[in-house]
């Protein structure tokens, strides 16, 4: 047994060094430089692309991923793609990206392989990986989300984007239909006699026998575009900094208006993101609601990512409207 | 027998008797009670005691009434519930395992239920509560049955413990693992695994009552039986009581009992643990309660007490809309952290020094031979570890790299690899180091940086940093990690050191810091920043995700000093880890040799824990392997556990990064998914 052992051991270290002769790739050379750009990103720091606008782009959360997609660049690296398919069909990935891994641990290797000329990450990337990422290409280093300012903070990561990747025309013209997208929906809610509306978006999970619900307090960028379209939000919870979500309970829902108009989003992939429709039918404190009562509960579309850009706020404010115009 | 039920030491006094035994009893029901029309007037909703009142006389409007009765008085009997039904699990199974540290927590099953339903919840199946739970019982039943079959019925109760450690470790390392990779699909799992009592309405409460109480009734039947255990086995049989089939039976009931709290609420940490310790100093004082038939119960009472005294702290403290999202058991694992160090303090330890687990006789060939086959395999896997990720590269790009010649793909995948694999080396090393030092410094098999909190605790400061300053440096990461870990050490090891390090108090105090350290790790993640669970989750499962060099400079330094003295020092570990009397014979004070080597097992941890996570189990598993394969003297066990460590985290770090490349896992959730096995099938092994 133990001489087996030996035996192998001396083997495989015998096979690695014959087999791992060679190189993968040749020497360096240097690359010819163009017209160069030079951006801030979301946090102060200066990125500067060479060789001009950025082909092969790489991102590493859903909301740049999309923003990219609105703006016609084709992302060579998206993290966790299937996930993103899952909950991000309103602005579907038309090309075959590859995975860079998860959307927390991002691989350095499988970002380095495809040789971008520009990666889009996040703060919610540990610094020292964002470091990393930095010796493979320049690195935008948005802010995923600002509870100050959430309409702002998603154009504002457009518009970087949207410089780096040479595509300014179209980003104007995705925030002109936003804008007229929330104007006719201001419109026609008003003309619903919906003006002024209490209103109140949560999602919800189901773990073990307990609800959670995230109410999206008007920190978060649903919030904002609630408050354009005229409606109220009737949460009194407070939310988080950056997304402005909140935590609340079946019960929290007592505080809500007799009036208010509920909407959610669930996801049909992901059966435990939907309490709506499954245990709360049995729960007493949730029939007994006003507003359940009085049918005043929405289901919006599944596939519109709430913390997106503006393609999937445009859908959800169409959603918005077809269903509080019943 | 390192950590065993101590028998009531003195006779209980006669006057104590069955009126003192009334009068506990009732105090207790009335606390609880207590307890439970405040929890009733708690929660979100504006449904305070008069609307409470109005409800309980009919004369409330509908959703105020509705509130009362499909949220709070569920939630109130879920607490009653989960709280005595651990309290009962736990007494029991320290009764027929005559262990202090037998428990629902320690013997798997709660970590077997939650990772049976973090499976579940990852594959995107939405379960209805019945099938769920009938997942978690799997699990559970299965996880107690793996470790009570591996300890062997009857066996070693250090071994009952020591197999459901490693289980408990390696199924939560993979629960946390699939937190990681399906962060949308678990996100309320991440609190779950904290346990909350909340509840939709009586369905399941209502299910889980048959179960609690057949397993009630079967222990009181028991009772008699598992009380003759107390003799020991040999006694026992004596009397005519089968000891085998009442341990069995006294298990599965204890085990049915804790995954029906587990479905019910989630893994609440400590009540099993905890309940009983509190039960036993009345038992010392009161005949009654020497008995089972009368302290199970009691136990029962004392864990509600606690489950419903953490609800009712967290949400008066709290505001009710953050309280929501703070699961009740992370307030339970503090306040049963806190009782059990107050406890492990006072209590007079008489469990003495560990019997030394029976080891061959190994000869100096065997040892030579297993250290050159290691070597072998860890150079072998070093450059695997290098080559292999999610680029494969070669040997020429290695040279031309290290000839700063390579192009600019292989260089920069070299210059984050390299880093990640030496860390991951290191650490290894390191924390198979302390684990050795810290098992011969206090004679104890269950000994290590991990279950001595001395990791946790590093992770707490390193947690504390990341959540004040975002943009904290890796240096500053590392000062925190080891500020942490030195105040966690200093509690652990002073509170311990009265005496001479009683083998139950430091493990118990131990135990108390390492959870508590988890649950207020929990609780700053889900307060401060909810969403950033990923880079808690990565930052706590150990993962060498985003190293550079200079993070592993410490690391090396303490480590190469670590591993001179001990082998300095080789002599003074073979004397101190055999037992209290030897030295002392032999003319030899030990005590400030022994501090110092508790210090550098410290230092060695908290620095492994700044360079790449809280890796667990490492400090466990590679002690216990290198005597097993080389016998007793340090001086061949160090250099074998060393290299054992490295190759374990090494591994695990490059199984990490490619099994389901392009994602990762973390490496400390590997060592555990490859440790744990191994450690099993050692404890197997050694059975004969």
């Amino acid at each position: 047994m133990r001489r087996h052992l030996i035996t192998a051991a001396a083997a495989t270290a015998a096979a690695l060094a014959l087999s791992s002769c060679g190189t993968t790739e040749p020497a360096a050379d240097d690359a010819k430089s163009a017209d160069s750009i030079t951006l801030t990103d979301g946090t102060g720091a200066k990125v500067t692309l060479k060789n001009g606008p950025a082909k092969k782009v790489v991102g590493t959360e859903w909301n740049a991923v999309e923003s990219l997609i609105s703006l016609g660049v084709a992302p060579t690296g998206v993290a966790d793609v299937k996930g993103y398919k899952a909950w991000d069909s309103a602005v579907p990935l038309k090309n075959d990206a590859k995975d860079i891994g998860t959307r927390g641990e991002p691989s350095m290797d499988t970002i380095a392989s495809l040789k971008p000329d520009l990666i889009i990450a996040t703060t919610d990337l540990p610094a020292a990986a964002v470091k990393q990422l930095r010796k493979i290409a320049p690195v935008l280093n948005l802010r995923p989300a600002d509870a100050a300012d959430p309409i702002g903070q998603m154009t504002k990561n457009l518009d970087l984007l949207a410089e780096a990747t040479g595509t300014t025309e179209q980003a104007t013209k995705l925030k002109k239909e936003f804008e007229a997208k929330l104007a006719e929906g201001k419109k026609a809610l008003a003309d619903a006699g919906r003006d002024g509306a209490k209103y109140a978006f949560a999602d919800g999970y189901v773990t073990g026998n307990q609800t959670s619900i995230r109410p999206y307090t008007d920190g978060s960028l649903i919030g904002a575009v609630n408050k354009k379209l005229g409606l109220k939000n009737d949460w009194k919870v407070k939310g988080d900094k950056a997304y402005g979500l909140g935590a609340t309970d079946v019960e929290g829902l007592t505080k809500l208006d007799e009036d208010v108009h509920f909407a959610y989003i669930g996801n049909e992939d992901d059966k435990g993101s939907n309490p709506f429709t499954g245990v709360l039918k049995k729960d007493k404190v949730w029939t007994s609601l006003p507003f359940v009562k009085k049918g005043n509960v929405h289901r919006l579309p599944d596939g519109i990512w709430m913390f997106g850009g503006t393609e999937s706020m445009n859908q959800y404010v169409d959603s918005v409207v077809k269903a509080l115009k019943k | 027998m390192a950590v065993t039920a101590t028998a009531p030491a003195t006779r209980p006094s006669a006057a104590a008797s069955r009126t003192g035994a009334v009068a506990v009893t009732a105090a207790l029901l009335l606390l609880v009670a207590a307890l439970a029309v405040v929890d009733i007037t708690q929660g979100t909703a504006a449904v305070g005691a008069p609307e409470v009142w109005k409800a309980f006389t009919g004369r409330a409007d509908t959703t105020d009434s509705s509130v009362v009765i499909a949220s709070r008085l569920p939630r109130m009997t879920a607490a009653l519930l989960v709280g005595s039904v651990l309290g009962m699990a736990g007494a029991a199974l320290q009764a027929v395992s005559r262990n202090v540290l037998a428990s629902p927590d320690t013997l798997a099953v709660n970590a077997g239920s939650y990772a049976a339903l973090g499976i579940a919840a990852a594959t995107g199946i939405s379960l209805p509560f019945l099938a769920s739970s009938g997942i978690a019982f799997a699990g559970g039943l299965l996880a107690a049955a793996v470790v009570l079959g591996l300890s062997g019925l009857g066996a070693g109760t250090v071994r009952l413990v020591l197999a459901g450690s490693a289980l408990t470790l390696g199924l939560t390392a993979v629960t946390e693992g699939l937190l990681q990779l399906f962060p949308q699909e678990t996100e309320g799992l991440y609190k779950w695994n904290q346990g909350s009592v909340a509840q939709n309405g009586f369905d399941g409460v209502l299910q889980m009552l048959p179960v609690a109480v057949v397993g009630l009734v079967g222990l009181l039947l028991l009772a008699r039986k598992v009380d003759a255990l107390a003799l020991g086995d040999d006694a026992a049989r004596g009397v005519g009581v089968p000891v085998r089939s009442t341990r069995l039976t006294a298990v599965v009931l204890a085990a049915l009992l804790s995954t029906s709290a587990v479905t019910l609420a989630g893994p609440i940490g400590f009540v099993g643990l905890c309940a009983p310790a509190l039960v036993r100093p009345l038992a010392r004082k009161l005949r009654a309660f020497t008995r089972s038939r009368a302290s199970l119960p009691l136990a029962g009472l004392t864990g509600a007490a606690l489950v419903l005294a953490s609800d009712v702290l967290l949400r008066a403290v709290v505001p009710s809309d953050v309280a929501v999202a703070v699961p009740t058991g992370v307030v339970t694992s503090l306040l049963g952290a806190l009782f059990l160090v107050v406890m492990a303090a006072r209590v007079r330890d008489t469990a003495g020094a560990a019997q030394p687990d029976r080891l061959r006789i190994r000869s100096r060939g065997v040892f030579i031979v297993t250290t050159v086959v290691l070597v072998a395999v860890l150079v072998g896997l070093t450059v695997a570890a290098v080559l292999v990720g999610d680029s494969k590269l070669l040997m020429g790009d290695v040279v031309n790299w290290a000839q700063g010649r390579a192009g600019q793909t292989v260089s920069f995948v070299l210059d984050t690899r390299v880093p990640r694999v030496l860390a991951a080396l290191c650490a290894g090393a390191a924390l198979a180091l302390a684990g050795t030092l810290v098992q011969a410094v206090t004679r104890n098999p269950l000994a290590e940086p991990g279950v001595l909190g001395v990791t946790n605790g590093a992770a707490l400061g390193a947690v504390l940093l990341v959540t004040t300053v975002p943009a904290a440096g890796s240096w500053t990461i590392a000062g925190g990690a080891f500020a942490g870990a030195a105040v966690s050490a200093v509690l652990v090891f002073g509170l311990a050191a009265k005496g001479g390090f009683g083998q139950n108090r430091l493990v118990l105090v131990g135990f108390g810091v390492a959870t508590g350290a988890t649950a207020v790790i929990s609780m700053l993640i889900i307060l401060t920043d909810p969403f950033n669970a990923t880079k808690a989750l990565t930052w706590l499962g150990g993962s060498t995700y985003g190293r550079t060099l200079p993070d592993v400079v410490p690391l090396a330094l303490v480590l190469a000093a670590g591993l001179t003295i001990a082998v300095v020092r080789r002599t003074e570990l073979d004397l101190v880890s055999l037992d209290e009397d030897t030295p002392r014979l032999l003319g030899l004070n030990l005590s400030r040799g022994r501090f110092g080597l508790l210090v550098l097992s410290v230092l060695l941890s908290a620095t492994a824990v700044a360079a790449a996570g809280t890796i667990g189990f490492v400090g466990l598993v590679a002690p216990h392997a290198a005597r097993a394969l080389v016998g007793r003297q340090h001086v061949r066990v160090i250099p074998v556990a060393v290299l054992l460590g490295a190759i374990l985290v090494c591994v695990a770090d490059l199984a990490g990064r490619t099994v389901i490349a392009p994602a990762q896992l973390g490496a400390g959730l590997m060592t555990a998914v490859i440790g744990t096995p191994y450690f099993l099938y050692l404890l197997v092994r050694s059975r004969r």
